[in-house]
Protein backbone atom coordinates (compact mmCIF):
# COMPACT_ATOMS: atom_id res chain seq x y z
CA UNK A 1 0.00 0.00 0.00
CA UNK A 2 1.15 3.11 -0.92
CA UNK A 3 0.86 6.22 1.05
CA UNK A 4 -0.19 9.63 -0.63
CA UNK A 5 3.22 12.38 -0.51
CA UNK A 6 -0.10 14.78 0.07
CA UNK A 7 -1.10 13.46 3.14
CA UNK A 8 2.42 14.83 4.49
CA UNK A 9 1.16 18.69 4.76
CA UNK A 10 3.56 21.50 3.68
CA UNK A 11 2.08 23.43 6.69
CA UNK A 12 4.24 21.45 9.25
CA UNK A 13 7.74 22.98 7.24
CA UNK A 14 6.10 26.38 7.24
CA UNK A 15 7.46 27.76 11.08
CA UNK A 16 10.82 26.58 10.77
CA UNK A 17 11.03 28.10 7.12
CA UNK A 18 9.76 31.36 8.01
CA UNK A 19 11.88 32.07 11.39
CA UNK A 20 15.41 30.42 9.12
CA UNK A 21 14.47 33.01 5.34
CA UNK A 22 13.33 36.45 7.87
CA UNK A 23 16.48 35.84 10.01
CA UNK A 24 19.00 33.64 8.49
CA UNK A 25 18.22 33.77 4.75
CA UNK A 26 17.35 37.41 3.89
CA UNK A 27 20.10 39.17 5.66
CA UNK A 28 22.07 36.81 3.77
CA UNK A 29 20.93 38.04 0.46
CA UNK A 30 20.48 41.42 1.11
CA UNK A 31 23.87 41.39 2.36
CA UNK A 32 25.04 40.58 -0.54
CA UNK A 33 23.66 43.23 -2.45
CA UNK A 34 24.82 45.87 0.32
CA UNK A 35 28.45 44.56 -0.50
CA UNK A 36 28.10 46.35 -3.58
CA UNK A 37 27.28 49.84 -2.07
CA UNK A 38 28.91 52.40 0.22
CA UNK A 39 26.33 51.94 2.70
CA UNK A 40 27.68 53.91 6.07
CA UNK A 41 26.42 54.72 9.35
CA UNK A 42 26.82 58.56 8.41
CA UNK A 43 24.97 58.78 5.08
CA UNK A 44 21.53 58.83 4.03
CA UNK A 45 21.59 57.64 0.36
CA UNK A 46 23.32 54.36 -0.68
CA UNK A 47 25.25 54.48 -4.08
CA UNK A 48 26.38 51.49 -6.20
CA UNK A 49 29.84 51.29 -6.25
CA UNK A 50 30.27 47.86 -7.86
CA UNK A 51 33.22 46.41 -6.91
CA UNK A 52 35.41 49.31 -5.15
CA UNK A 53 34.84 47.72 -1.77
CA UNK A 54 35.83 43.99 -2.87
CA UNK A 55 39.23 45.80 -4.27
CA UNK A 56 39.40 47.54 -0.75
CA UNK A 57 39.81 44.66 0.61
CA UNK A 58 42.94 43.06 -1.22
CA UNK A 59 44.68 46.65 -1.09
CA UNK A 60 44.36 46.65 2.41
CA UNK A 61 47.22 45.29 4.66
CA UNK A 62 45.07 45.24 7.55
CA UNK A 63 42.45 43.64 6.04
CA UNK A 64 44.48 41.33 4.13
CA UNK A 65 46.38 40.02 6.80
CA UNK A 66 42.82 39.30 8.55
CA UNK A 67 42.21 36.98 5.80
CA UNK A 68 45.38 35.77 5.88
CA UNK A 69 45.46 34.63 9.54
CA UNK A 70 41.76 33.25 9.30
CA UNK A 71 43.24 30.43 6.17
CA UNK A 72 45.87 30.25 8.39
CA UNK A 73 43.89 29.45 12.04
CA UNK A 74 40.98 27.16 10.21
CA UNK A 75 44.03 25.00 8.83
CA UNK A 76 45.92 24.79 11.99
CA UNK A 77 42.72 24.18 13.50
CA UNK A 78 41.61 21.08 11.10
CA UNK A 79 44.45 19.79 10.98
CA UNK A 80 44.81 19.51 14.98
CA UNK A 81 41.31 18.64 16.08
CA UNK A 82 41.28 15.98 13.73
CA UNK A 83 44.48 14.29 14.29
CA UNK A 84 44.37 14.58 17.82
CA UNK A 85 40.95 13.62 17.65
CA UNK A 86 41.43 10.60 15.96
CA UNK A 87 44.03 9.45 17.68
CA UNK A 88 42.40 10.19 21.41
CA UNK A 89 39.39 8.25 19.79
CA UNK A 90 41.38 5.05 18.71
CA UNK A 91 42.77 5.08 22.15
CA UNK A 92 39.88 5.62 24.15
CA UNK A 93 38.24 2.92 21.99
CA UNK A 94 40.28 0.36 23.38
CA UNK A 95 39.93 -1.38 26.69
CA UNK A 96 41.07 0.72 29.25
CA UNK A 97 39.81 1.04 32.80
CA UNK A 98 39.84 4.48 32.83
CA UNK A 99 38.64 4.99 29.90
CA UNK A 100 35.04 6.38 30.98
CA UNK A 101 36.37 9.13 33.30
CA UNK A 102 39.24 9.58 29.99
CA UNK A 103 36.37 10.23 27.93
CA UNK A 104 34.54 12.76 29.72
CA UNK A 105 37.57 14.79 30.94
CA UNK A 106 38.36 15.15 27.31
CA UNK A 107 35.44 16.01 26.26
CA UNK A 108 34.84 18.69 29.04
CA UNK A 109 35.93 21.75 27.76
CA UNK A 110 33.84 22.11 24.83
CA UNK A 111 30.94 21.93 26.92
CA UNK A 112 32.29 25.56 28.15
CA UNK A 113 32.28 28.81 26.55
CA UNK A 114 34.92 29.70 24.70
CA UNK A 115 35.19 33.31 26.67
CA UNK A 116 35.68 30.85 29.80
CA UNK A 117 38.83 29.30 28.27
CA UNK A 118 40.10 32.36 26.56
CA UNK A 119 39.54 34.16 29.80
CA UNK A 120 41.24 31.28 32.12
CA UNK A 121 44.15 31.01 29.45
CA UNK A 122 45.03 34.62 29.34
CA UNK A 123 47.18 34.54 32.62
CA UNK A 124 48.79 31.59 31.50
CA UNK A 125 49.96 32.69 28.37
CA UNK A 126 51.70 35.42 29.38
CA UNK A 127 55.58 36.28 29.57
CA UNK A 128 55.65 35.31 33.29
CA UNK A 129 52.84 33.08 32.88
CA UNK A 130 52.34 29.22 34.05
CA UNK A 131 53.03 27.97 30.64
CA UNK A 132 56.19 29.64 30.26
CA UNK A 133 56.93 28.72 34.18
CA UNK A 134 56.72 24.93 33.45
CA UNK A 135 59.08 24.87 30.46
CA UNK A 136 61.52 26.70 32.44
CA UNK A 137 61.22 23.73 35.47
CA UNK A 138 61.60 21.29 32.87
CA UNK A 139 64.83 22.95 31.45
CA UNK A 140 63.04 23.85 28.15
CA UNK A 141 63.53 27.14 28.76
CA UNK A 142 64.24 28.16 25.16
CA UNK A 143 60.42 27.31 24.45
CA UNK A 144 59.41 30.73 25.89
CA UNK A 145 57.46 32.36 23.80
CA UNK A 146 55.52 35.92 24.63
CA UNK A 147 52.14 33.92 23.23
CA UNK A 148 49.77 36.59 23.29
CA UNK A 149 52.45 39.40 22.23
CA UNK A 150 54.47 38.07 19.82
CA UNK A 151 53.19 39.29 16.52
CA UNK A 152 54.30 36.38 14.28
CA UNK A 153 53.15 33.56 16.87
CA UNK A 154 50.02 34.99 17.94
CA UNK A 155 47.30 33.65 15.56
CA UNK A 156 48.96 29.98 16.10
CA UNK A 157 48.50 30.60 20.20
CA UNK A 158 44.81 31.32 19.56
CA UNK A 159 44.26 28.33 17.37
CA UNK A 160 46.26 26.15 20.06
CA UNK A 161 43.71 27.73 23.02
CA UNK A 162 40.75 26.34 20.16
CA UNK A 163 42.41 22.57 19.41
CA UNK A 164 42.83 22.41 23.02
CA UNK A 165 39.02 23.19 24.15
CA UNK A 166 37.43 21.36 20.99
CA UNK A 167 39.19 18.08 19.94
CA UNK A 168 37.10 15.83 22.31
CA UNK A 169 34.15 17.01 20.53
CA UNK A 170 36.10 15.46 17.62
CA UNK A 171 37.19 12.40 19.61
CA UNK A 172 33.25 12.14 20.22
CA UNK A 173 32.17 12.21 16.78
CA UNK A 174 35.04 9.80 15.97
CA UNK A 175 34.01 7.43 19.02
CA UNK A 176 30.66 7.16 17.72
CA UNK A 177 32.04 6.11 14.52
CA UNK A 178 34.47 3.87 15.52
CA UNK A 179 31.57 1.87 17.34
CA UNK A 180 29.72 1.78 14.74
CA UNK A 181 32.43 -0.19 12.84
CA UNK A 182 32.14 -4.20 13.65
CA UNK A 183 34.23 -6.07 15.31
CA UNK A 184 34.69 -8.63 12.85
CA UNK A 185 36.61 -7.09 10.15
CA UNK A 186 39.59 -6.57 12.80
CA UNK A 187 39.13 -10.42 13.39
CA UNK A 188 39.32 -11.14 10.00
CA UNK A 189 42.05 -9.02 9.40
CA UNK A 190 44.11 -10.28 12.12
CA UNK A 191 43.77 -14.23 10.80
CA UNK A 192 45.06 -12.98 7.25
CA UNK A 193 48.09 -11.37 9.49
CA UNK A 194 47.50 -7.99 9.30
CA UNK A 195 48.99 -5.57 11.92
CA UNK A 196 47.82 -2.81 13.71
CA UNK A 197 48.97 0.03 11.49
CA UNK A 198 47.98 -1.99 8.26
CA UNK A 199 44.30 -2.82 9.89
CA UNK A 200 43.76 0.94 11.01
CA UNK A 201 44.77 1.73 7.53
CA UNK A 202 42.31 -0.45 5.47
CA UNK A 203 39.90 -0.84 8.04
CA UNK A 204 39.54 1.81 10.64
CA UNK A 205 40.10 4.92 8.08
CA UNK A 206 37.98 3.34 5.65
CA UNK A 207 34.96 3.03 7.75
CA UNK A 208 35.27 6.36 9.41
CA UNK A 209 34.95 8.21 6.34
CA UNK A 210 31.31 9.49 7.33
CA UNK A 211 32.40 10.99 10.76
CA UNK A 212 35.70 12.27 9.15
CA UNK A 213 33.68 14.22 6.39
CA UNK A 214 31.56 15.53 8.82
CA UNK A 215 34.50 16.72 11.52
CA UNK A 216 36.44 18.08 8.64
CA UNK A 217 33.38 19.59 7.44
CA UNK A 218 32.68 21.06 11.08
CA UNK A 219 35.98 22.13 11.67
CA UNK A 220 36.77 24.16 8.54
CA UNK A 221 33.60 26.32 8.73
CA UNK A 222 34.05 26.48 12.43
CA UNK A 223 37.53 27.77 11.51
CA UNK A 224 36.92 30.35 9.42
CA UNK A 225 34.22 31.66 11.14
CA UNK A 226 35.97 32.23 14.00
CA UNK A 227 35.53 35.26 16.27
CA UNK A 228 34.91 34.77 20.11
CA UNK A 229 38.51 33.08 20.83
CA UNK A 230 40.15 36.57 18.62
CA UNK A 231 37.84 38.68 20.51
CA UNK A 232 38.65 37.59 24.13
CA UNK A 233 42.22 36.23 23.91
CA UNK A 234 43.77 39.34 21.88
CA UNK A 235 40.97 41.91 20.59
CA UNK A 236 42.49 41.45 17.44
CA UNK A 237 46.06 42.45 18.53
CA UNK A 238 49.16 43.44 19.61
CA UNK A 239 48.17 46.10 16.66
CA UNK A 240 46.29 44.33 14.13
CA UNK A 241 48.80 41.40 14.40
CA UNK A 242 45.73 38.70 15.06
CA UNK A 243 43.03 40.51 13.36
CA UNK A 244 40.41 37.69 11.40
CA UNK A 245 37.74 38.11 9.39
CA UNK A 246 35.24 37.94 12.43
CA UNK A 247 36.53 40.77 14.05
CA UNK A 248 37.00 42.77 11.06
CA UNK A 249 33.47 42.64 10.48
CA UNK A 250 32.71 43.60 14.61
CA UNK A 251 35.63 46.26 13.57
CA UNK A 252 33.81 47.90 10.41
CA UNK A 253 30.31 47.62 12.25
CA UNK A 254 31.57 50.02 15.17
CA UNK A 255 32.99 51.56 13.09
CA UNK A 256 29.92 52.53 10.73
CA UNK A 257 31.37 51.10 7.50
CA UNK A 258 28.83 48.84 6.89
CA UNK A 259 28.82 48.38 3.42
CA UNK A 260 32.16 47.20 3.47
CA UNK A 261 31.59 44.98 6.38
CA UNK A 262 28.88 43.28 4.44
CA UNK A 263 31.58 42.47 1.74
CA UNK A 264 33.87 41.00 4.11
CA UNK A 265 30.96 39.05 5.13
CA UNK A 266 29.78 37.90 1.53
CA UNK A 267 33.57 37.34 0.97
CA UNK A 268 33.72 34.76 3.63
CA UNK A 269 30.48 33.52 2.57
CA UNK A 270 31.87 32.43 -0.89
CA UNK A 271 34.82 31.15 0.86
CA UNK A 272 33.20 28.63 3.07
CA UNK A 273 30.47 27.74 0.23
CA UNK A 274 33.59 26.88 -2.40
CA UNK A 275 35.46 24.64 0.15
CA UNK A 276 32.68 23.07 1.73
CA UNK A 277 30.40 22.21 -1.38
CA UNK A 278 32.88 19.33 -2.47
CA UNK A 279 32.76 17.78 0.76
CA UNK A 280 29.13 18.19 1.00
CA UNK A 281 28.35 16.30 -2.86
CA UNK A 282 31.18 13.30 -1.28
CA UNK A 283 29.33 13.21 1.21
CA UNK A 284 25.99 13.16 -0.53
CA UNK A 285 27.10 10.30 -2.82
CA UNK A 286 28.12 8.21 0.43
CA UNK A 287 25.12 8.52 1.73
CA UNK A 288 23.63 7.20 -2.01
CA UNK A 289 26.05 4.51 -2.11
CA UNK A 290 25.49 2.75 1.14
CA UNK B 1 49.43 -16.47 25.76
CA UNK B 2 52.29 -14.37 24.03
CA UNK B 3 50.19 -12.62 22.11
CA UNK B 4 47.67 -11.61 24.84
CA UNK B 5 49.84 -10.31 27.33
CA UNK B 6 51.55 -8.27 24.89
CA UNK B 7 47.79 -7.15 23.85
CA UNK B 8 47.34 -6.27 27.73
CA UNK B 9 50.85 -4.33 27.73
CA UNK B 10 49.93 -2.30 24.90
CA UNK B 11 46.90 -1.62 26.91
CA UNK B 12 48.81 -0.32 30.08
CA UNK B 13 51.22 1.93 27.60
CA UNK B 14 48.44 3.80 25.78
CA UNK B 15 46.28 4.10 29.03
CA UNK B 16 49.46 5.78 30.58
CA UNK B 17 50.00 8.24 27.57
CA UNK B 18 46.22 9.69 27.75
CA UNK B 19 46.22 9.61 31.61
CA UNK B 20 49.33 12.08 31.01
CA UNK B 21 47.68 13.67 28.20
CA UNK B 22 44.05 14.00 30.38
CA UNK B 23 46.15 16.28 32.54
CA UNK B 24 46.61 18.85 30.15
CA UNK B 25 42.96 19.25 30.33
CA UNK B 26 42.71 19.20 33.93
CA UNK B 27 45.14 21.39 35.09
CA UNK B 28 43.71 24.78 33.38
CA UNK B 29 40.86 23.75 34.75
CA UNK B 30 41.85 23.01 38.16
CA UNK B 31 43.25 26.19 38.59
CA UNK B 32 40.53 28.32 37.70
CA UNK B 33 38.13 26.32 40.30
CA UNK B 34 40.99 26.83 43.44
CA UNK B 35 41.91 29.89 41.83
CA UNK B 36 38.21 31.06 42.40
CA UNK B 37 38.18 29.96 46.54
CA UNK B 38 41.64 32.45 47.06
CA UNK B 39 42.21 35.70 48.29
CA UNK B 40 43.26 38.55 45.21
CA UNK B 41 46.64 38.27 45.82
CA UNK B 42 47.41 34.34 46.52
CA UNK B 43 45.72 33.69 42.95
CA UNK B 44 48.23 35.56 41.24
CA UNK B 45 50.91 33.32 40.92
CA UNK B 46 48.31 31.26 38.53
CA UNK B 47 49.45 28.01 39.69
CA UNK B 48 47.79 24.80 40.32
CA UNK B 49 47.79 24.78 44.05
CA UNK B 50 44.67 24.37 46.65
CA UNK B 51 43.98 27.52 48.67
CA UNK B 52 45.35 28.54 51.97
CA UNK B 53 42.03 29.26 53.03
CA UNK B 54 38.69 28.56 50.85
CA UNK B 55 36.92 31.96 50.93
CA UNK B 56 33.71 31.05 49.89
CA UNK B 57 32.52 35.30 50.08
CA UNK B 58 34.73 35.58 46.65
CA UNK B 59 31.05 33.87 44.88
CA UNK B 60 28.44 35.84 46.79
CA UNK B 61 30.56 39.02 45.81
CA UNK B 62 30.39 38.15 42.57
CA UNK B 63 27.11 37.71 41.92
CA UNK B 64 26.19 40.79 43.58
CA UNK B 65 29.12 43.12 41.95
CA UNK B 66 28.40 41.51 38.40
CA UNK B 67 24.42 41.54 38.62
CA UNK B 68 24.81 38.03 37.64
CA UNK B 69 21.33 36.69 39.07
CA UNK B 70 19.97 39.58 36.10
CA UNK B 71 21.89 38.06 33.52
CA UNK B 72 21.00 34.42 34.64
CA UNK B 73 17.73 34.91 34.28
CA UNK B 74 18.21 36.77 31.09
CA UNK B 75 20.18 33.42 30.21
CA UNK B 76 17.64 30.86 31.28
CA UNK B 77 14.95 32.87 28.71
CA UNK B 78 17.13 33.29 25.80
CA UNK B 79 18.43 30.36 26.09
CA UNK B 80 14.90 28.35 27.13
CA UNK B 81 12.60 29.50 24.41
CA UNK B 82 14.90 29.20 21.85
CA UNK B 83 15.36 26.03 22.85
CA UNK B 84 11.98 24.81 22.69
CA UNK B 85 10.94 27.10 19.65
CA UNK B 86 14.11 25.38 17.90
CA UNK B 87 13.17 21.47 18.33
CA UNK B 88 9.07 22.20 17.54
CA UNK B 89 9.97 24.20 14.52
CA UNK B 90 13.12 22.06 13.30
CA UNK B 91 11.51 18.64 14.03
CA UNK B 92 8.39 19.53 12.35
CA UNK B 93 9.83 20.47 9.24
CA UNK B 94 12.46 17.61 9.03
CA UNK B 95 9.33 15.26 9.32
CA UNK B 96 7.89 16.57 6.24
CA UNK B 97 10.98 16.85 4.71
CA UNK B 98 12.22 13.35 5.37
CA UNK B 99 9.03 12.34 4.33
CA UNK B 100 7.76 13.61 1.08
CA UNK B 101 10.44 12.16 -0.91
CA UNK B 102 10.08 15.00 -3.93
CA UNK B 103 12.68 17.00 -5.77
CA UNK B 104 11.10 20.31 -3.81
CA UNK B 105 11.41 18.49 -0.26
CA UNK B 106 15.01 17.82 -1.16
CA UNK B 107 15.88 21.13 -2.64
CA UNK B 108 14.40 22.31 0.66
CA UNK B 109 16.70 20.00 2.33
CA UNK B 110 19.80 21.58 0.94
CA UNK B 111 18.54 24.61 1.08
CA UNK B 112 18.51 24.27 5.02
CA UNK B 113 21.43 22.59 5.20
CA UNK B 114 23.56 25.88 3.35
CA UNK B 115 22.12 27.56 7.03
CA UNK B 116 25.27 24.75 8.37
CA UNK B 117 27.88 26.38 6.08
CA UNK B 118 27.09 29.88 5.14
CA UNK B 119 28.28 32.23 8.28
CA UNK B 120 25.64 34.31 9.49
CA UNK B 121 25.55 38.35 7.66
CA UNK B 122 25.24 39.92 11.09
CA UNK B 123 25.44 43.32 10.26
CA UNK B 124 22.31 42.97 7.76
CA UNK B 125 20.55 40.97 10.59
CA UNK B 126 20.55 43.97 12.74
CA UNK B 127 18.96 45.75 9.90
CA UNK B 128 16.22 43.42 9.53
CA UNK B 129 15.33 43.71 13.21
CA UNK B 130 15.45 47.22 13.04
CA UNK B 131 12.84 47.00 10.24
CA UNK B 132 10.78 44.64 12.23
CA UNK B 133 11.41 47.25 14.87
CA UNK B 134 12.12 45.36 17.93
CA UNK B 135 16.32 45.94 17.72
CA UNK B 136 17.96 45.20 21.07
CA UNK B 137 15.04 43.20 22.64
CA UNK B 138 15.25 39.94 24.09
CA UNK B 139 12.47 38.43 21.52
CA UNK B 140 14.90 39.25 18.41
CA UNK B 141 17.15 37.44 19.96
CA UNK B 142 15.65 34.38 20.69
CA UNK B 143 14.28 34.22 16.99
CA UNK B 144 17.97 34.69 15.70
CA UNK B 145 19.16 31.72 17.76
CA UNK B 146 16.13 29.76 16.61
CA UNK B 147 16.96 30.59 12.87
CA UNK B 148 20.69 29.91 13.57
CA UNK B 149 20.21 26.76 15.34
CA UNK B 150 17.56 25.53 12.43
CA UNK B 151 20.53 23.91 9.80
CA UNK B 152 21.66 21.71 12.84
CA UNK B 153 18.61 20.35 13.93
CA UNK B 154 17.19 20.03 10.61
CA UNK B 155 19.94 17.65 9.99
CA UNK B 156 20.10 15.85 13.49
CA UNK B 157 16.07 15.33 13.04
CA UNK B 158 16.39 14.18 9.17
CA UNK B 159 19.14 11.52 10.08
CA UNK B 160 17.10 10.10 13.21
CA UNK B 161 13.62 10.55 11.32
CA UNK B 162 14.98 8.18 8.30
CA UNK B 163 15.34 5.37 10.22
CA UNK B 164 11.96 5.25 11.89
CA UNK B 165 9.35 2.73 9.44
CA UNK B 166 7.39 4.80 7.30
CA UNK B 167 4.50 1.99 8.24
CA UNK B 168 4.06 2.94 10.98
CA UNK B 169 2.53 6.38 9.45
CA UNK B 170 1.35 4.12 6.84
CA UNK B 171 -1.15 2.41 9.53
CA UNK B 172 -2.37 5.81 11.18
CA UNK B 173 -3.46 7.17 8.15
CA UNK B 174 -5.38 4.37 7.33
CA UNK B 175 -7.70 5.03 10.50
CA UNK B 176 -7.82 8.26 9.29
CA UNK B 177 -5.32 10.25 11.33
CA UNK B 178 -4.31 13.90 9.19
CA UNK B 179 -0.55 14.70 9.07
CA UNK B 180 -0.95 16.59 12.46
CA UNK B 181 -2.02 13.67 14.58
CA UNK B 182 0.80 11.28 13.11
CA UNK B 183 3.33 13.79 13.96
CA UNK B 184 2.01 14.01 17.39
CA UNK B 185 1.06 11.25 18.38
CA UNK B 186 3.58 8.95 16.73
CA UNK B 187 6.61 10.97 15.87
CA UNK B 188 7.03 13.12 18.39
CA UNK B 189 6.94 10.00 20.90
CA UNK B 190 9.52 8.15 18.76
CA UNK B 191 11.93 11.19 18.68
CA UNK B 192 12.44 12.10 22.47
CA UNK B 193 16.38 11.06 22.10
CA UNK B 194 16.84 13.17 19.33
CA UNK B 195 14.51 16.04 20.96
CA UNK B 196 17.31 15.94 24.18
CA UNK B 197 19.83 15.93 22.26
CA UNK B 198 19.05 19.47 19.87
CA UNK B 199 17.80 20.30 23.37
CA UNK B 200 21.34 20.30 25.08
CA UNK B 201 23.39 20.80 21.77
CA UNK B 202 21.18 24.01 21.15
CA UNK B 203 21.11 25.14 24.84
CA UNK B 204 24.69 24.87 25.00
CA UNK B 205 25.71 26.71 22.40
CA UNK B 206 23.28 29.71 23.16
CA UNK B 207 23.98 29.84 26.58
CA UNK B 208 27.80 30.03 25.97
CA UNK B 209 27.35 32.61 23.26
CA UNK B 210 28.94 36.04 23.13
CA UNK B 211 28.35 37.25 19.05
CA UNK B 212 24.75 37.55 19.58
CA UNK B 213 24.62 39.83 22.59
CA UNK B 214 27.08 41.54 21.60
CA UNK B 215 25.36 42.86 18.73
CA UNK B 216 21.90 42.54 19.50
CA UNK B 217 21.78 43.78 23.16
CA UNK B 218 22.41 46.84 23.56
CA UNK B 219 21.23 47.74 26.90
CA UNK B 220 23.06 45.75 29.69
CA UNK B 221 20.13 44.89 31.79
CA UNK B 222 19.17 42.50 28.97
CA UNK B 223 22.90 40.58 28.95
CA UNK B 224 23.68 37.12 29.46
CA UNK B 225 25.80 35.68 31.62
CA UNK B 226 28.96 35.34 29.60
CA UNK B 227 28.44 39.32 28.23
CA UNK B 228 27.95 40.11 31.60
CA UNK B 229 31.35 38.18 32.76
CA UNK B 230 33.01 39.62 29.73
CA UNK B 231 32.45 42.86 31.07
CA UNK B 232 33.15 41.98 34.52
CA UNK B 233 36.36 40.89 33.67
CA UNK B 234 37.10 44.35 31.86
CA UNK B 235 35.92 46.31 34.83
CA UNK B 236 38.00 44.09 37.85
CA UNK B 237 40.80 43.03 35.86
CA UNK B 238 42.88 42.63 38.75
CA UNK B 239 40.94 40.23 41.16
CA UNK B 240 41.35 36.94 39.18
CA UNK B 241 39.78 35.25 42.12
CA UNK B 242 36.26 37.09 41.72
CA UNK B 243 37.20 36.25 37.57
CA UNK B 244 37.49 32.81 38.46
CA UNK B 245 34.10 32.41 40.39
CA UNK B 246 32.44 34.72 37.92
CA UNK B 247 33.92 32.10 35.13
CA UNK B 248 32.96 28.91 37.42
CA UNK B 249 29.19 30.51 37.93
CA UNK B 250 28.87 30.85 34.37
CA UNK B 251 29.46 27.26 33.39
CA UNK B 252 27.87 25.68 36.08
CA UNK B 253 24.10 25.36 34.41
CA UNK B 254 25.53 23.42 31.27
CA UNK B 255 27.97 21.93 33.96
CA UNK B 256 25.19 20.56 35.22
CA UNK B 257 23.12 19.74 31.89
CA UNK B 258 26.08 17.62 30.79
CA UNK B 259 25.90 15.60 33.78
CA UNK B 260 22.78 14.36 33.80
CA UNK B 261 22.31 14.52 30.21
CA UNK B 262 25.57 12.97 28.88
CA UNK B 263 24.51 9.75 27.34
CA UNK B 264 22.41 11.67 24.94
CA UNK B 265 24.84 13.66 23.55
CA UNK B 266 26.77 10.92 22.57
CA UNK B 267 23.69 9.16 20.96
CA UNK B 268 22.12 12.07 19.25
CA UNK B 269 25.61 12.23 17.80
CA UNK B 270 25.76 8.72 16.69
CA UNK B 271 22.42 9.25 14.90
CA UNK B 272 22.24 12.71 13.50
CA UNK B 273 26.27 13.04 12.75
CA UNK B 274 26.92 9.54 11.94
CA UNK B 275 24.50 7.59 10.25
CA UNK B 276 23.05 10.59 8.67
Amino acid sequence: MKISKKLYSYYLIWPALLIYSIFFVLPALTGLFYSFTDWRLDREAIKFIGFDNFERIFTDRTLLLAIKNTAIFAVVTVLGKNLLGIALAVGLNMKLKSKNILRAIFYSPSILSVLVISIVFTPMLRSDGTINRIFDAVGLHSLNQAWLTNPSIVILTVAAVSIWQHTGFQMAIYLAGLQSISKEYYEAATIDGAGSWRSFRSITIPLLLPAININLMLTLIGGLKVFSEVFVLTGGGPGNASQVVGTIILRSFGEGSWGLGTAVNTLLFAAVTIIAIPLLIFMRRKEVSE
Amino acid sequence: MNFSRKMAWRNYLVEGFLILASLLIILPLLIMIFGSFMTSTEVLKFSLRLPDKWIFSNYSKVFSEGGLGRAFLNGMLITGVSSILNIFTSSAASFILVRRDTKLSNFMYMFFFMGLIAPMSTITTIRVVQWMDFYGSITSVILIYASLNTAFSVFLYSGFIRSIPKALDEVAFLEGANTFDVFFKIVTPLIVPVNATVAIMVFMSVWNDITIPLYFLTDSSKWTMPLSVYNFYGKYSRDWNLIFADLVLTSLPVLILYLFCQKYIVSGLTAGAVKG
